[in-house]
Order: C-alpha cells, then structure tokens, then sequence
C-alpha cells in the first residue's frame, strides 16, 4: 500500500528541483494556464455516529441496559487528487477522488457483570469521487504575487469498505471551506507552465456509508497538495 | 420417553416459574437421527393446531383462550424473514399431551407441577427426524388471564403462548436475560432480551408477548423465506480460554445501528460457534458464562457446561457480509 505522506515529499522534492530562475515573480496578470492538476495528503477528522444501549426488557415494559456502547467514524488520512478547469479568471471547476483509512471504534462500557470497558475497532477504506467550484480572490488586499486564496463548495459519492473488504457502505459527503494556493514555478510559455503548493480547510458533511442513519455529520477536513498547471 | 415404532415423544418443560427443569434445548432443538444430529422442524411450513375444549384454564373461556392463543401464532407469523404459518384447524375433545397426529393446545390441571406454567411435547419419528405432532399443556393450577393490558397476579395467557409457540415450532431457549437468586430459592427475572428466556416474568406482565431480534432470527433461521439468506448474515468463531476451548459460552452478538441482540452458544467440543439471521454490518461480541438459568434449561444433563470465566468483549467489531459470514472469529476469554 502508498503510503499517503510519500506521494507529497515526492512531489516536494521536484518543486526544490526547479530552477530557481522560474521562482515566480511579483504579477497582476491572471496566473498562467487553465488546467490544474493535483495530488497530496488529507486528514478528515472524527465523526461521532452516536450512543445505544444494549437493552433487555423488563417486566414492566421498560429496559435494562446490558452495556452501553458509543462509536465513531475515527479520523481518516489519505490521499486525494485533483483535476481543476479554469472557467474564468477567477471561477475553476474541479472533479476530485480520494482514498482514506480510517477505523470505526466502538466504546463499551457499563456493563451490567461489571466486565472491564473496552474500545472494539475496525478498520474501514474509504474511496470518495466529487466535484467542487473554485473561486479566487485574485483581488484581494495584499495579495503577494503567487499567492491565490480561494473559497471552495461541492460534494461527492463516498463508499466505504468494511474490514476484509466483506461489506461495501455507500453515502454522500458535501464540503466547504477555502485555501490558498502558492505559486512556486511559474512558465508562461512552457507546456508546464506553473508547480504549486496548495492548502485546503473544509468543513465536511457526510450522510450514510457506515454510520448507521442518514443524519448529517460535519467534521474537519485539512488537505496538502502539490498542483501543476498546463 | 421412547415409544415403539420409531416414534419418540419429548417433553420441553417449557417456560418455568423460579427453578429450571431438565430439557434439551438449544438455540434449536437437536435430534439425533441414525448417529447424526438433525434440527427439529416441521417438514411442511403449514404447521396446522387444535384447541382442546375439554378442560380450561380457571377465569378463561375455550373462545377466549382459541382467540389469545391465535394472537400469539399471529406474532411468529408475521415475522417477515420467516416461511412459517399455522392454522387453526378446530376444537378437540382430545387432550394435550395425547400421541393422536393432532396438535393440540389446551389446559391441564397439574399443581404437581408447581413451577411449571406450561410445557411443550413433540412426537418425532426417530428415523428421518421429522416432527409430527407437537402438544402444549397450559397448566390450569396458575391464575391466568387474557386481559388487553394484563392483570395483577395472574400470567398473561397470550405471552405464554407466545414463548410455547416457540418450542412447537423447533426453538429451543435463549439465554439472553438477566436474573437474581430469590431467597426461598429459585431465580426472578431482572429482564429478557428474548421471548424464549426460559424463565416467565412476574404475574401480570405482559411484555413477552412481542418477539425480540433474537426470536425472530431463530425462527428465520429454522424457515428461511426466500429472501432470508441473501439480506441476512451470520456469524462463526471459536471460543478459548488459556487456549483451550470452551464448552456453552454464551455468544451475544450486539448490532449497534439497530440496538438489537441476538445469541447463541459454543457448541461443540472445539468451543465452535454460529448464528445467523443478523443484519449486515459491524457487531459487538460479548461472551458470557451461562449464569443467568441453569443449565439444564439449555443443555442435556450429560453435558458439562464450562462458566469458568469471565464476561468478555471482543476488542474489535466483527463485520456480517450481507448475505454470507464473518469468516471465523477466534475469541479468548478472560479467566475469572
């Protein structure tokens, strides 16, 4: 299996290859070239899924609990890659997917024997492919020259296998949030003509896949990317 | 009690005040057949029944006790995942109890029998395994009552039968309940996660009429409608404590999107397990010593039952595929 970090310090160690000529420059033109592709590290953090009792009825109607159980989708880290499309100078489109692993884990305590608490887990992949608008502040104050924040908003189909691949969970997820993208190649006339780093913040909500309603749950969502514009 | 021609009568002392009374159940119920065990079930899922109007139960006319009793047939039928159905086929002046081909449902006075409120008997032909004819006995020396919401002091005739209906129908005992030892003896239910506890709640209660997740699996387990298999799934393991295995732990598999239980025991000398019936997804395993009835209300006598230790979570979630199993799942409880 890739191992997340090691497709970023890849692609960092060719933008420190670059020659130090084409570090970008101090611009207000538009930033060179209308397709961007990009590929880095995510983290999404926990999403509660929610508390239930394991309930045996009594003779008047009501529960025992037997033990109490409380679970969570743990945080995920992964890799996500991007295909961006500049509609206008500052509208792009993009169309994403990601691969993430995460665990489910399942609190259990309260025990009506008195059995010890214990945390039981699984582990579960994630595949997610989605599609977001970009809009850049290209006329912010004090923007230095490379330098491009930018709000973002879409969603996606995000499917989840179960441990041992045995149970496949599909759910949808919508995310928003902003960035800034650093441009730290620039070309005008090349085929390449620009290498970036870009940071990603996302508020993430998620509905179905392996929590256990339909209900909505927002967690945080922080990415780091490499792009390369042509 | 054998009887000739290949035909055996078993009697399931079904549903107990205080104290167990031998019985062979499992989850299902077992029959030997020509050196092979063979699960008890009907042959046809038609399974057609008589109420006696010979004797009653004190307070309880024969059209009430034929109307709370097809109340309680209603609820197993309508389980969804399940083939079964009954019919109600008549009135009999024969008796319960009577090896006459009839499945007869009706009272009988036995105040010998003074923690016994009910119990089933099948007639089983000993060479294929087939049953026959299966009677319930509703003991006539309890106050009983078919009352909507129950009545103080009497048993609440529709929940024993529900749990009856279990028994004609293969089920054996669930353990899945909690008790406390009474101080002239015997044991009170605390609470039930299954209509087949083997041990009735206090007169009055009506809360065994209504099946549990539990309940529903082993009947659907024993029936299989056609889409049971392939939207369900199960589970199998083995159980070891200090690497050896362990003889009738109690298996409870927890279902945390569903908060519902279903159980089972090692039952063979390997400390193997399987159940099935349970919804696709990740499950809680807790294994517990039989502790709660004795064992006796599950077990043949001859068996030792190991509760030599104590209750123990599986530190990881164990996933059911839809419509397959878990793959085996090897669990080592802790000692006491």
């Amino acid at each position: 299996m890739t191992h997340p970090g090691c497709a970023l310090i890849a692609a960092l160690g060719l933008v420190a290859c670059a020659p130090l000529a084409a570090l970008a420059q101090p611009s207000q033109r538009p930033e060179p070239g209308r397709v961007e592709v990009g590929f880095g590290w995510t983290w999404t953090g926990r999403a509660a899924i929610g508390t239930g009792d394991a309930p045996e009825a009594t003779s008047s109607g009501g529960a025992l609990s037997l033990f109490r159980t409380s679970t969570e989708v743990a945080a995920a880290r992964g890799v996500e890659g991007r295909v961006g499309f500049r509609l206008t100078s500052a509208l792009a489109l993009e169309a994403s997917g990601g691969y993430a692993v995460a665990s489910l884990r399942t609190e259990i305590s309260g025990d009506y024997e008195s059995s010890p608490p214990v945390t039981a887990t699984e582990s579960v992949r994630q595949f997610t492919v989605g599609g977001s608008l970009l809009w850049h502040l290209r006329h912010s104050r004090g923007r230095p020259a490379g330098v491009e924040p930018f709000l973002s908003a879409g969603g996606g189909y995000l499917r989840e296998l179960h441990e041992g691949s045995v149970l496949v969970d599909t759910g949808r997820f919508y995310q928003v949030g902003g960035g800034v993208k650093v441009l730290v190649v620039s070309q005008q006339r090349a085929w390449l003509k620009g290498i970036g780093l870009r940071l990603d913040a996302r508020a993430r909500a998620r509905t179905g896949g392996v929590v256990f309603d339909d209900r909505f749950r927002v967690s945080p969502s922080v990415s780091a990317a490499v792009y390369a514009r042509f | 009690m054998r009887r000739g021609g290949g035909v055996a009568v078993i009697t399931i002392a079904a549903l107990m005040l205080a104290q167990a009374q031998p019985a062979l159940a499992y989850l299902k119920f077992g029959v030997p057949v020509n050196g092979a065990q063979v699960t008890l079930r009907w042959a046809q899922p038609q399974v057609r029944y008589y109420i006696s109007d010979k004797s009653r139960l004190p307070g309880v006319t024969v059209d009430q006790f034929q109307a709370a009793v097809g109340r309680a047939f209603d609820r197993w039928q309508a389980v969804p995942t399940a083939a079964i159905t009954y019919q109600f086929s008549g009135f009999t002046s024969a008796l319960p109890g009577q090896d006459d081909g009839l499945s007869t449902l009706g009272a009988l006075d036995r105040p010998d029998l003074n923690r016994v409120l009910a119990s089933t008997s099948f007639l089983i032909d000993t060479t294929t395994g087939e049953l026959l004819e299966s009677d319930v006995f509703f003991n006539a020396a309890f106050p009983w009552s078919v009352s909507p919401g129950g009545e103080a002091g009497t048993y609440d005739l529709e929940s024993i039968a529900v749990h009856e209906i279990g028994h004609m129908s293969g089920l054996g005992h669930s353990a899945l309940g909690e008790t406390e030892l009474r101080e002239g003896g015997g044991r009170r239910v605390v609470a039930a996660g299954a209509v087949m506890f083997p041990i009735a709640f206090a007169a009055g209660s009506v809360e065994q009429r209504t099946l549990k997740a539990d309940d529903i699996a082993g009947i659907s387990d024993l029936y299989p409608d056609g889409g049971f298999g392939a939207a369900l799934g199960s589970i199998s393991g083995r159980v070891t404590r200090n690497g050896q295995p362990v003889f009738g732990a109690h298996v409870v598999a927890f279902d945390p999107a569903a908060r519902s239980m279903v159980a089972t025991f090692t039952l063979t000398a390997e400390g193997r397990f399987s159940m099935g019936g349970l919804s696709p997804g990740p499950h809680v395993l807790r294994i517990e010593p039989l502790d709660d009835a004795d064992v006796e209300s599950f077990f043949d006598v001859s068996r030792t039952v190991d509760v030599d230790f104590g209750v123990t979570f599986l530190d990881r979630l164990v996933v059911v595929p839809q419509g397959g199993d878990s793959g085996e799942v090897a669990v080592a409880v802790r000692p006491k």
